[in-house]
């Protein structure tokens, strides 16, 4: 017998209101070309047809099965004393500090963490597979694979948190803390109302 | 030695050339000795500007692979004998340049000039690059609008990246110019805001320009804004030079400068 093991990236959508699903994908298509799509809901012509136009892959309501915490989309055969330890995952890897301005045409890549006291201009990116923290404005692009961000960003931003695009109206005017939980993203200002200063 | 300073912009139009043309007569009128030189290799413009356009017969690619001296191509102003011009070639194309013959030309014009003003070409192609090559300081001329302010944010970039000096360890120093200010926009909101555009660029601002109809006009006839000093602009242009020749001369607030009908009302009410 010949098999093969393949990890999938999954992105699970539930199938309310056909047009804001249709528009979601409009806007989102491209970061889901290698994802497969599943979709809980009535089975509809209209999507499908919707979605194999798009080339999409996708599944009509099927139990996936799924771990706790879809943030690891990697697994790494680890060494046994390592396994004994408890799972929680390390909330800092290579940090790296840098108070650098991200101009337009700059693109920063990053394996690890990474805390920026200076802007990205619009036109500049930021790649990164660990924590993201900006302390001053986002006006350009940011990839973020890690356990969570912070940042405040405009609305000429284009912010993707584990490829799904953030709507920059949530990122304005504080910063903010994104992060996964439970599969959903949970976008929390960073800094309660100073309404009584 | 002289000091080698790049005038950019990456965005075209912006007023790269004219500033380039005003600062030129500006440091010269300061008593320093000043060359400027157009860098905009196939399309030349700056002779245009100080009015020069008949007595270009060598150009800068003559001297680099010709074996012309720099003393037979450069040309005398007839506007101050402290200032020099190099043409660029218009029958050559950028791919001419070689970072070797750059540097000795650039070398050969610092022992002679105080100030050495290379006016760099629109974009961010090897021209570009070779005129930022050899320069010790940076002017980034944009205009109060989002496509100038982020095509300066990429040149900086690159001249943060590929410049000499950086190369050896050194930084460059950059100024930003915003030219073609309007007040009445400013006043009436529609504008970027300076602070925003020292916010986004990051670099110190040696001086802004209001925008000026009488610029255009007097590009036209060769004689630069700066010789007109009733003009707002003028006086602007003045005072940059004056900083870029170390001395310390007081910000004018351009923007609020207007002598329009709302600036008379707010006048009464201060």
């Amino acid at each position: 017998m010949k098999t093969k093991q393949y990890s999938v990236k999954v992105f699970e959508v539930v199938l309310e209101d056909e047009e804001r699903f249709i528009s979601f994908f409009d806007k989102n298509y491209l970061f889901f070309q290698n994802h497969l799509i599943s979709i809980i809901g009535q089975k509809n012509d209209r999507i499908e047809r919707y979605l194999q136009e798009k080339a999409l892959r996708y599944v009509f309501n099927v139990d996936i099965p799924k771990k706790s915490t879809p943030t690891q989309t990697q697994m790494t055969p680890k060494i046994p004393e390592e396994k004994k330890q408890p799972k929680e995952k390390p909330i800092q890897k290579n940090l790296q500090v840098l108070d650098k301005l991200i101009r337009s045409g700059q693109e920063l890549n990053i394996d690890g963490d990474l805390l920026l006291l200076n802007r990205v201009n619009s036109g500049g990116s930021i790649i990164i597979n660990g924590t993201l923290i900006i302390t001053q404005v986002v006006d350009g692009s940011i990839r973020c694979n890690g356990n969570f961000m912070m940042l405040q960003a405009s609305n000429k931003a284009n912010i993707v948190f584990h490829d799904v695009e953030i709507d920059n109206s949530f990122l304005q005017d504080k910063l903010n803390r994104v992060e996964l939980i439970n599969d959903e993203i949970v976008i929390t200002p960073v800094l309660k109302e100073k309404s009584w200063v | 030695m002289g000091i080698v300073i790049a005038v950019i912009s990456g965005k075209g139009g912006v007023g790269k050339t004219t500033t380039t043309a005003n600062l030129g007569v500006g440091i010269a009128q300061n008593g320093k000795k000043c060359v400027v030189v157009d860098f905009d290799i196939g399309q030349r413009n700056l002779d245009m500007h100080l009015g020069l356009e008949n007595r270009v017969v060598y150009d800068m690619v003559h001297v680099m692979d010709d074996g012309i001296s720099l003393k037979q191509a450069l040309i005398k102003s007839k506007i101050t004998p402290n200032l020099s011009f190099l043409a660029a070639s218009q029958t050559k194309d950028k791919s001419v340049l070689e970072s070797e013959k750059i540097k000795k030309m650039v070398e050969e014009l610092k022992q002679d000039f105080d100030f050495v003003i290379l006016d760099a070409p629109a974009g961010i192609e090897s021209g570009y690059e070779h005129t930022i090559e050899f320069a010790d300081r940076a002017i980034v001329v944009v205009n109060p609008e989002v496509s100038s302010i982020r095509d300066a944010d990429r040149a900086i970039g690159i001249l943060d990246s590929k410049s000499q000096k950086v190369k050896e360890g050194q930084e460059v120093e950059k100024y930003l110019i915003i030219n073609r200010i309007d007040p009445k926009m400013v006043q009436s909101g529609e504008m970027l805001s300076s602070e925003d555009i020292l916010d986004i660029l990051n670099i110190p601002l040696i001086g802004k320009i209001p925008e000026d109809k009488g610029i255009i006009e007097a590009s036209n006839q060769g004689k630069p804004i700066i010789l007109s000093q009733d003009a707002a602009a003028a006086q602007a242009y003045t005072r940059i030079a004056r900083r870029i020749c170390d001395e310390k001369v007081d910000f004018v607030d351009v923007e609020n400068d207007a002598k329009g009908f709302m600036s008379k009302i707010k006048g009464i009410f201060k």
